[in-house]
């Protein structure tokens, strides 16, 4: 299809150029327009927090006090709550590179083929992602609902009474509840991703495989798992990365409770900044969450696409 | 980079349409939390203002959201910016604080002077609003808060309204006994618990007391406090309320009393609002202030207040305009829109919002308050108190405990002021 | 012998297909509590419980919910930020991705690091930087305050993906565009382009959600009513003291068809991928 194209509109092509960019500029050409938009709104507010995590400042006041590292060294030395978040981070990513990544990957292998049904499951398992973040909220407190929810009401109905929870209300199961509807709301991503990524394997290698007596599994194995790596990094490094900044979910359906149980990173940068007036400490906590991130995610991408 | 192009020439084009419109004449920009039903209440009454004062447009921006959600943000943003708005919504006490303190509210006392606004408004929302001395905006609403119970309920146990803590426990024991939860609660944010335990706090330490803990004059390690926390503690234990209702969100916990599984919320003035959009029968719902076994009955209640930012332009019309809506003439013209007003002498109409109507009479007299304490303690101080707060309710914390940990907390909470 | 084989691939077929039925039924379910919620009154909802069958189907709902919340504006606005949004983030992205995939020259690894940081940034603490720009921009509180920051906040995500992909184009492809005489523009648009739509379709997809459920950034950037976005327009069904659930559900159900409908839309280009793939081995 590609070829075709390419002869019809070579001509035309080759007679329009007038003159030439130096080669050794064309990547930096290529490269300008997101560098430049990137840098001015997102790099500039980004080092204007940088500049505000060494001050003390509720964020409203004309002026601002200048504090040095004080407040990361209070993250690290005193505040207990960013302990238990940082925590609850950890747990929240370890969950997120396993669940739906695996849950993703299985079901873009289950659907990628060509039958009217598969676009219609691809469509419902995606389907969540297209639900306000306030419709989920509120739908899966109602689920999740001590009294008339829909878990509790089923769960007793099959004769599992003593499985009945307080879920969200509960201090050890509200994180693992909202890490449910975080499977729900999120498979989507990791299963289109891996679906784009099986369509880039050539049916050739399946055809040789099979010839040379490969089983289902061997096939999985030696032909669609290298044909994934470019993708697995993908998905992979976006589960730490959105793990460790997981923010709207958390907030949405626990604000962090009961007690501080719940709290992330993201919502107790948020408490800090919006809510406590202490936007240094936000700001720096924000920089303390990039800087994790960076930490883990860079290395793993850089060694895995090498080449 | 044909998209560019169209996007930088729509781009210009905004800009083009933006900058014509904001020239005509002197926007006044109100900033609220309404809703959308409220918003088309206040429709004419804006539309009047505007007609009345041509040189001037009043324009309303709505944040809404429930229990302070984001509200704040948004205005603390706008804030930062110097894009506020000239007039904006407020709850009362602490939660206007920070906008205080950090100098971006216009103290309002010469605007009292001018327009004598003491004698307008209900006096003890006066009390609340001011500051080190000053006043910084306007009563709006007066909001007070009691037990709102079902009527067929009581009737059916033959219960009446209790007249001491006594009563209440013994109605609570009743309905147990029948297998009715006695109340339901939305532990969500914390506010709504609070409001249990505030009214405790009221009964074992007493009016004097409960204000010196609520100015942390008092050490909240005390007997009377582990005693109030003791009864949140049984009233949970005892089965009381509806179970694991920490992250229930506070307008979900209605849903129990509507189903006629629990008798009694803890709702102010407003409920009544909220059963008619509920569609609900209202006159199934009557509240009783809980009695707190000291005198005067002292009940929750807060202000809700219009405040105009430093740096705002067109300060004068603003005030002029915060006058214009609090003046009884006006109020009375559009009655819908300002039910729960601060306005002495707005009387509700009794057939049409015959609850509005008593509170009315209730908070525009000379009846003895107590705020709650989330407009009491800043933001952070009681998100710590919720945390204890919680972890009593969860038995995970006992009440001795708790008492102590509350007292750490505020003096944790007071030594970061003074450095 | 073969009749095996396929007996048993079919039996492995319908094993698949009833396990993604059952799994897909689990999945509906809160989508089935916000019909459910959407076509009944308040009173009935609240008090007979969110679960139980509606004793009396309301539509009227959904006119309600589209006039008093005024949803044309929102809807309008949220259209014609995807339509300024998506297109322009995406090219700008590709663009930027196809030298990091498939050219080499000096700080090609750097620059990718530059970009990588920016998926770890948290928007939260931007918000306010953000908004004083926009004021000096002249463009706060309009819809075009917020294409800059989105489109920023997806680049370094869109980049990722995309150099991801490119990567997975055998370089010969470009190769023999260039021995025929192809300047690296037009490798980059007729070969790598068309190569790769699958990924960009994904990415569409992805972006177009993200943009129409964006929250923070336009719920904080713009205050006027008439510039808002559906889901700050959803806020309305929020009061200070009382949600109204039932126009908040019909409303959600309302601007959720548009997003549905592109979905299925672009999921022919998953296909068209398929045939792509084909005609490249």
């Amino acid at each position: 299809m590609s070829e075709i194209t390419l002869g019809a509109r070579r001509p035309v092509i080759v007679r329009r150029r007038r003159w030439r960019i130096p080669g050794a500029a064309i990547p930096y050409l290529f490269l300008a327009p997101a560098t430049l938009w990137y840098a001015a709104f997102l790099v500039y507010p980004m080092l204007q927090s940088l500049y505000v995590s060494f001050f003390d400042w509720d964020g409203l006041s004309p002026s601002m006090t200048f504090v040095g590292l004080e407040n990361y060294i209070n993250i690290f030395a005193v505040d207990d709550v960013a302990r238990l978040a940082l925590w609850n981070n950890i747990l929240w990513t370890l969950g997120a590179l396993v669940l739906p990544t695996l849950f993703g990957l299985l079901l873009a292998l289950a659907l990628n083929r060509r039958a009217p049904a598969s676009t219609l499951f691809r469509t419902i398992f995606y389907s969540p992602a297209v639900l306000p973040l306030v419709a989920v909220g509120l739908i899966w407190a109602w689920m999740y609902n001590p009294h008339f929810g829909v878990v509790n009401v089923t769960l007793k109905a099959v004769g599992l009474r003593s499985w009945a929870n307080g879920w969200l209300s509960d201090y050890t199961m509200a994180l693992p509840a909202t890490f449910v509807t975080f499977i729900w709301s999120h498979v989507g991503f990791p299963m289109i991703f891996y679906l784009a990524g099986l369509q880039a394997i050539s049916k050739e290698y399946y055809e040789a495989a099979t010839i040379d007596g490969a089983n289902a599994f061997q096939r999985f194995r030696h032909v669609t798992m290298p044909g994934l790596a470019e993708t697995h990094v993908i998905v992979l490094s976006l589960a730490v990365i959105n793990g460790f900044k997981v923010f709207d979910l958390v907030y949405t359906m626990t604000y962090g409770g009961p007690g501080r149980s719940t709290q992330v990173l993201g919502t107790w940068m948020y408490f800090q900044t919006f809510q406590y007036y202490h936007a240094g400490y936000g700001s720096a906590l924000a920089w303390v969450i990039a800087a994790i991130v960076l930490v883990i995610a860079i290395p793993y991408i850089r060694r895995m696409s090498r080449g | 980079m044909r998209g560019l192009r169209i996007f930088a020439a729509t781009a210009l084009a905004g800009l083009v349409a933006f900058s014509a419109g904001a020239e005509a004449k002197d926007t006044l920009r109100l900033m609220t939390v309404f809703d959308a039903p409220t918003v088309k209440l206040w429709e004419p009454v804006l539309a009047a203002y505007n007609a009345a004062n041509p040189d001037i447009e009043v324009k309303m921006e709505t944040v809404a959201g429930s229990g302070a959600a984001v509200y704040p943000d948004v205005l603390r943003t706008s804030m930062a910016s110097g894009d506020p708005p000239d007039v904006f919504f407020m709850w009362g006490g602490e939660i206007a604080g920070p906008f205080i303190k950090a100098g971006q509210v216009e103290p309002l006392d010469a605007y009292y002077e001018k327009y004598g606004w003491d004698k307008v408004v209900a006096p003890w929302t006066i009390d609340r609003i001011t500051r080190d001395g000053h006043k910084y905006g306007v009563p709006f609403h007066a909001r007070g808060m009691g037990l709102w119970y079902r009527v067929d309920l009581f009737e059916k146990y033959g219960l009446s309204e209790p007249k001491t803590y006594a009563d209440l426990a013994n109605i609570c024991a009743t309905f147990k006994k029948d297998g009715i939860y006695c109340a339901s609660f939305g532990g969500k944010f914390g506010w709504q618990t609070m409001r249990l335990l505030d009214y405790f706090t009221e009964t074992t330490c007493g009016p004097e007391e409960h204000d010196k803990l609520n100015t942390l004059q008092s050490s909240w390690n005390q007997p009377c406090v582990v005693a109030a926390y003791d009864r949140m503690a049984q009233w949970v234990k005892d089965g009381w309320l509806v179970p694991d209702f920490l992250n229930v969100a506070p307008n979900d916990a209605r849903m129990a009393v509507y189903s006629g599984d629990a008798a009694m919320v803890f709702e102010g003035g407003w409920f009544e609002g909220v059963l008619k959009s509920d569609e609900q029968p209202m006159e199934n719902f009557k509240f009783f202030l809980p009695p707190t076994d000291h005198t005067p009955v002292r009940y929750s209640a807060f202000p809700e207040q219009w405040m105009i930012p430093t740096s705002s332009k067109h300060k004068d019309q603003a005030a002029a305009f915060i006058n214009w809506m609090t003046i009884p003439d006006t109020q009375k013209q559009y009655p819908e829109a300002f039910t729960a007003s601060a306005t002495i002498g707005v009387e509700s109409d009794c057939t049409v919002a015959p609850r509005d109507c008593e509170w009315k009479k209730l908070l525009t007299s000379d009846s003895a308050t107590y705020p709650p304490t989330d407009q009491a303690f800043t933001k952070e101080l009681i998100d710590g108190f919720f945390e204890v707060q919680d972890g009593v309710v969860a038995g995970k914390i006992a009440p001795a405990d708790a008492a102590a940990q509350m007292q750490a907390k505020a003096e944790a909470w007071k030594a970061k002021q003074k450095s | 012998m073969m009749s095996d084989v396929r007996r048993q691939r079919r039996l492995e077929q319908t094993v698949i297909f009833l396990g993604l039925l059952a799994l897909s039924l689990i999945w509906l379910t809160p989508f089935a509590t916000v019909v459910l919620s959407a076509i009944r009154g308040q009173g009935d909802l609240l008090a007979r419980g969110v679960f139980s069958l509606p004793k009396k189907i309301a539509w009227g709902n959904f006119a309600e919910a589209w006039s008093t919340g005024d949803f044309s504006i929102y809807f309008r606005n949220s259209l014609l930020l995807i339509a300024m949004k998506v297109p322009l983030g995406i090219f700008i992205a590709a663009l930027a991705a196809y030298p990091l995939a498939k050219l080499r020259f000096r700080f090609s690894g750097a620059i990718f690091i530059f970009f990588l940081a920016g998926l770890a940034v948290p928007v939260q603490v931007t918000l306010q930087p953000l908004l004083v720009m926009m004021k000096q921009l002249g463009i706060a509180n309009s819809l075009f305050a917020l294409v800059p920051p989105y489109v920023a906040f997806g680049l370094p995500f869109q980049i990722f993906v995309l150099r991801g992909f490119f990567r997975l184009i055998p370089s010969e492809l470009l190769e023999a565009a260039r021995l025929d005489g192809a300047s690296e523009w037009t490798a980059f648009l007729r070969v790598m382009l068309p190569l790769s739509v699958p990924a960009l379709a994904t990415l569409c997809i992805i972006d177009v959600l993200a943009t129409w459920n964006e929250f923070l950034i336009a719920l904080v950037l713009i205050s006027a009513k008439e510039s808002r976005t559906v889901p700050v327009g959803l806020l309305q069904f929020q009061g200070e003291y009382s949600s109204q659930y039932t126009l908040l559900m019909a409303g959600i159900l309302i601007s959720i068809v548009p997003v549905i409908a592109i979905f299925i839309f672009l999921q022919r280009y998953f296909v068209a991928g398929l045939t792509a793939g084909a005609v490249k081995g």
